[in-house]
């Protein structure tokens, strides 16, 4: 052999090495992403892809979600549990350039500034002193409590002890970005020509309504442990449509976009199904303020009348878990236990408001966004109501605009479907829509007592004190005032064949943060 | 009517195109209008954005204007050429977006459209050359079936025999995947077959009529062949309806691309527009209506262009149509 | 010229035949046509089937019994399928996940079983099977059908008096009205119409009427473009011009002279739109703008039965076949009367083109 001959030899066995340890990773990331930039996004496709681009301080771990070191390698907590101190690892952008504790420093201001218009400001905003003056534009950004030590030190001051600061962390919203890429590119910063990023891939390639295409970046911290050469998401909304590419092994993974609900029979017997009860409740929204829900005792009759069982082994079927409680149980909170079944004290309670046997009963309105999962649901309610109580609901489904703008703005509803992932895992970011004012509150719910009991919250420490305050606001919220009908918690499902990838978990959350996958 | 020197033709253009582009500005004006009348708007999320936020996004993008400041702008950023950013996707503007979107409709669609027509035209003048024949029996019940069939039917079991049962194609994407041009196959079918049915139904009962007439006995008279009288004269006449129809079909197939992008994963302008008007991305909604409104109305031009090489007695004088 | 005209006129004449109105000769004329006449049939069953359901003793349309979900169809009574479907479905989880049956799932058998024995309401017999929240498919689809023929003969009727209208009279005009009518079409067939439904909706509320009206509101453009177009193609034909001659006045002239001559492709064209009408409606349910909940109408049982082709094939072969043995039937009845009203095929093209 000559020695061009043996040099193609050896060529070509390295990439057959290369292909065989290394890997590309295809799978469907639901509707295309509004935006690449992590500060101005909020949904989870753009989260997704966010999670492989950039990273925080703190990351998700593989199996419990829980935080673990991110672009930060140590920390320290004042005893005072406010302050927070950041040891960065020594580590680059995408492009060489350095990152420092100036960047993150950097990066949270852009979120906060209010011409960014970041959706979760407010997360900053809220648990970061001086913050919310400067995010709502009246005061300066020096006075917002973050500072670059040196160029590996940085250090956090928060409002009050704060739980769940560091699960807080790992939100997209306090992701590290390149305030000098913004800054050189404007908006398009996040095209591939110009992408700069510190997380363990980079962006290669961006064709909208198709697919983001991004490859491995040798420059990550922990670049020696990343084990996929390049993933893809696909974006496609349609369920079935993606999970007919999973039957047909054109994509790796299938996430809840790509699992139709009308099909689960069928993908629960398959080996490759995971599935795990989740933290995002389903429930159904009473306007308080309008009749005949502004009426304690008919709020109560219809959730009574619920047969929460039934819905979840009947209906859904994907052992999702039934719950009369709003919250779901985390450290040291419980759910409340709501109000459970009882048909005959549903009866009596619409009797005692004045419409015995549902005579009387004024029309009522049930909206849901447009889906065959939700409508199933309601028409599963509508009889249960009409069985139970003999009373007779109309349902309305609306298209998704039309029902926000129906929920959020004019709130001309009587009883609508809602659901609700938290920012972070802590029972205050469930009960907080429920304060008076509040900017989710589309119910309209108002109690001082229960305001109180959510304001004492804010200043306790961690601890069964204010896990019980929390429980007792929930209380009032669920057992006492009814203002909402919780049905069931979600199931976090996904199929993935075991034997050829790695690295993903079922667990509570349902974040699994790409850094972690690999082929096997 | 004759034809006279060139004058007249320019001056049909002139007058025709001044009047499509009138028709396209009231057309633009009114779907201005008309979207904002929808309910909700590009920024509503189910966690809704405190109100400072949506303030300074809505100040970004000039939705706190007036209306009417909100057209003017509109109207001079288009005179540039400008369709303006999406308001839906923060990191494309809507021409950006468009111009990615438009190639895979247009493949998709114009090779729908020419498959139905010429699959059409010759089925259905074959079956009503041979009326009552099992040809024309056999032809006519498939295309009853095709277009009775939903396309969002039609669709998915065309993926589940060729694609699922089968791998002998992709179930859906584009050409840029890994199978390339095959991935074409499937949405084109599927769009094709209700519009070849329609044609072929319409050329049948359009060719029966013609066969009847004078000018084609009169030709079979004067001892021409049959496929010369066929094509010269019988074909001529009777596709006038199937030239009326090419202006719906079209129409109907840029509907239809709707669904067979949903079902084939296309990322083409159908898919985008709808998306567009469920997200209320108002830039993304008047480039995707204009772009549209041009294709149209080209085509309806190219159709009235083609009336008159078909129908001699149609000039282009003054009751033009 | 017949046989009979060509004799030399005999001493005595005979009478002449008794006038017949172009009604009569048409309605002799599509009873030869054999596949018309069934389709007729077969839509006179339509009719009586979904108008007169109230009637009929079906289960009710909106009642879900959960224990029935998914039943396939069978002229048995519902609890033995039950049972059945139930055990083949046990069978098949044991065997993926390669356990035997757990005393829950055996108790949970046995129950059913007892159940089945006693309460009447497995007594039911599902023709064409249940859907996912066990509501019987057989008075869905009948219930369904009077929305969706509903919609669809509205709709053409709509499209047909708007369309036809105002194309004969942009046809036979020209000039400013002509332009007026047309550039009106055009602006209407350039707005996006799925905003425009959206709107509608939005503005009005959702209730069939709206729908029909939704769908209803682009039918007649291309109906009125069609037959603008004929209409332009016959302007100069001879018998318009005696006609004119004669000193009949424009309306008389456009209706009772032109349209019967478009009359043809009106029909065919007809017959064409109210599938499309069926269509359309069942695109707008596909995108969940269709009828609410719990209404359905063949395209939403359309949609939701493709979701599940592969595991209950018989959700979406039910209102499949029902849907398009209804559009096969209009089409083929369509045919039938454009032949029988084709006033050139009557005396062999004296009208000629």
């Amino acid at each position: 052999m000559t020695a061009g001959r043996g040099a193609r030899w050896v060529l070509l066995a390295l990439l057959a090495a290369r292909a065989l340890c290394a890997q590309d990773f295809v799978f469907n990331n639901g509707p295309e992403p509004q935006s690449l930039d992590p500060a101005r996004t909020s949904g989870v496709p753009e989260t997704r892809i966010s999670d492989a681009l950039f990273e925080g301080l703190v990351v998700n771990d593989a199996r419990t979600g829980a935080p673990v070191p991110g672009l930060a390698e140590r920390w320290t907590i004042s005893p005072d549990l406010k302050t927070y101190t950041f040891t960065l690892r020594a580590t680059t952008w995408s492009d060489g350039t350095p990152l420092t504790a100036q960047d993150v420093v950097d990066a949270w201001l852009r979120v906060l500034e209010p011409r960014t218009g970041a959706p979760y400001a407010y997360l900053l905003g809220d648990s970061i002193q001086g913050a919310s003056a400067f995010s709502h534009g009246r005061g300066p950004a020096a006075d917002v409590a973050i500072r670059a030590l040196d160029p590996r030190t940085f250090r956090v001051t928060f409002v009050g002890p704060l739980p769940y600061a560091l699960a807080m962390l790992t939100h997209n919203a306090f992701m590290v970005t390149p305030s000098f890429a913004v800054r050189r590119y404007g908006p398009g910063w996040t095209r591939p020509g110009h992408f700069v990023g510190n997380g363990p891939y980079v962006l290669k390639a961006w064709k909208p309504q198709n697919k983001v295409v991004v490859v491995k970046n040798p420059r990550y911290w922990d670049a020696r442990d990343i084990h996929l050469a390049s993933i893809t998401f696909l974006a496609i909304e349609d369920q079935n449509v993606a999970y007919d590419k999973y039957l047909a092994h054109e994509i790796d993974y299938a996430t809840e976009d790509a699992i139709p609900t009308a099909r689960i029979d069928e993908i629960r017997l398959r080996p490759d199904y995971h599935h795990v009860p989740g933290s995002t409740v389903y429930y159904f929204l009473f306007n308080v303020t309008r009749k005949p829900f502004d009426d304690v005792r008919v709020r109560k009759a219809l959730a009574m009348a619920i047969d929460r069982q039934e819905l979840v082994d009947g209906v859904l079927k994907a052992g999702e878990v039934a719950t009369a409680g709003f919250v779901p149980t985390m450290g040291g909170f419980h759910t409340t236990r709501g109000n459970a079944f009882d048909l005959d004290q549903a009866r009596r309670l619409l009797a005692q408001a004045g419409y015995p046997g549902g005579r009387g009963f004024p029309p009522c309105t049930v909206v849901y966004n447009t889906s065959a999962r939700h409508r199933t649901i309601c028409e599963w309610l509508q009889q249960t109501w009409r069985r139970g109580l003999g009373i007779d609901v109309q349902l309305q489904n609306l298209e998704w605009n039309t029902f926000l703008d129906t929920k959020q703005k004019t709130h001309a509803f009587q009883l609508a479907r809602a659901s609700w992932l938290a920012d972070y895992p802590d029972p205050s970011n469930y009960l907080d829509l429920f304060r008076t004012g509040a900017g989710n509150n589309d119910g309209r719910y108002s109690n001082p007592a229960f305001d109180r009991l959510m304001a004492r919250a804010e200043t306790l420490a961690p601890g069964p004190v204010r896990d019980r305050t929390l429980e007792q606001a929930e209380t009032l919220l669920v057992d006492q005032d009814q203002a909402l009908i919780p049905l069931f918690f979600y199931v976090n499902k996904f199929l993935l064949d075991d034997r050829r990838w790695g690295g993903i978990y079922a667990n509570t959350i349902d974040i699994h943060h790409p850094r972690w996958w690999f082929a096997r | 009517m004759k034809r006279g020197p060139k004058s007249p033709m320019l001056r049909f253009l002139l007058r025709r195109g001044l009047s499509l582009a009138a028709t396209l500005f009231l057309v633009i004006t009114l779907a201005f209008l008309l979207i904002r009348l929808a309910p909700g708007g590009p920024f509503a999320s189910e966690k809704q954005l405190p109100p400072e936020i949506l303030a300074s996004i809505q100040r970004r993008y000039h939705l706190d204007e007036s209306v009417p400041r909100q057209y003017l702008r509109f109207l001079g950023d288009l005179a540039h050429g400008d369709l303006g950013p999406s308001y839906r996707y923060q990191d494309f503007s809507v021409d950006e977006l468009i111009r990615d979107a438009l190639p895979p409709s247009m493949t998709i669609g114009a090779l729908a459209l020419l498959l139905a027509l010429v699959g059409g035209v010759s089925l259905g003048t074959l079956a009503a050359l041979r009326q009552n024949s099992w040809l024309d029996y056999t032809a006519m019940a498939l295309a009853v079936v095709g277009i009775s069939v939903p396309l969002f039917v039609l669709g998915p079991l065309f993926k589940l025999g060729f694609a699922l049962r089968h791998p002998w194609l992709p179930t859906s994407g584009w050409i840029d995947d890994r199978r390339g041009w095959l991935t074409l196959i499937l949405p084109v079918a599927t769009l094709t077959l209700p519009y070849l049915a329609g044609i072929a139904r319409l050329t049948r009962a359009s060719v029966l009529e013609v066969l009847r007439s004078d000018y084609v006995r009169a030709a079979r008279a004067k001892g021409l062949s049959e496929p010369v009288v066929v094509l010269r004269h019988v074909l001529r006449g009777a596709l006038l309806p199937v030239l009326s129809y090419l202006g719906p079909a079209c129409a109907g197939i840029l509907t239809g691309t709707v669904v067979v992008e949903t079902i084939f994963a296309v990322p083409g302008l159908g898919r985008l527009s709808v998306q567009a008007a469920i997200n209320r991305d108002y830039t993304l909604i008047m480039g995707d209506m204009i772009v549209f409104a041009v294709l149209l109305v080209l085509m309806n031009f190219l159709v009235d262009l083609g009336y008159g090489f078909l129908d001699p007695r149609i000039g282009h004088g003054a009751d033009a149509p | 010229m017949t046989p009979m005209e060509a004799l030399p006129v005999p001493a005595a004449p005979d009478p002449l035949p008794p006038p017949v109105s172009p009604a009569a000769v048409a309605w002799r004329r599509l009873r030869g046509h054999r596949m018309a006449l069934a389709s007729l049939v077969l839509l006179a069953l339509y009719a009586l089937l979904c108008l007169g359901a109230p009637l009929l003793p079906l289960h009710p349309y909106a009642e879900q019994v959960l224990a029935h979900e998914n039943l396939p169809p069978s002229f048995q009574p519902a609890g033995i399928t039950l049972l059945a479907t139930r055990e083949a479905e046990l069978r098949q989880l044991l065997a993926a996940e390669q356990r035997p049956a757990s005393p829950r799932e055996r108790t949970q058998l046995a129950g059913l079983a007892r159940a089945v024995a006693s309460d009447p309401v497995h007594r039911r017999i599902y023709l064409l099977g249940t859907d996912a929240l066990g509501r019987d498919l057989l008075s869905r689809l009948l219930y369904g059908g009077r929305i969706s023929i509903l919609i669809g003969l509205l709709g053409t009727v709509t499209a047909m008096l708007l369309g036809v209208a105002l194309g004969s009279i942009a046809g036979y005009a020209g000039g400013l009205l002509d332009t007026v009518i047309m550039r009106g079409v055009d602006i209407l067939f350039g707005l996006p119409y799925l905003l425009v439904v959206i709107i509608l909706m939005a503005l009005f509320g959702r209730s069939v009427f709206n729908l029909f009206f939704a769908v209803a509101l682009l039918s007649w453009l291309t109906l009125c473009r069609v037959v603008r177009g004929q209409v332009i193609g016959l302007r100069h034909a001879e018998f318009v011009t005696a006609a004119r001659a004669m000193g009949a006045s424009p309306a008389r002239i456009v209706f009772r002279h032109l349209t019967p001559n478009t009359l043809g492709v009106i029909v065919v064209f007809a017959t064409l739109m109210v599938p499309e009408f069926i269509m359309a409606e069942s695109f707008l349910s596909f995108l969940g703008l269709g009828v609410s909940a719990p209404l359905a109408s063949w395209g939403s049982l359309v949609a939701d039965g493709a979701a599940v082709m592969e595991l209950y094939p018989w959700q979406l072969l039910g209102p499949a076949v029902a849907m398009t043995g209804f559009l096969f039937a209009m089409n083929f009845l369509g045919d039938g009367l454009r032949d029988a009203l084709d006033p050139q095929s009557r005396r062999g093209g004296v009208h000629g083109r």
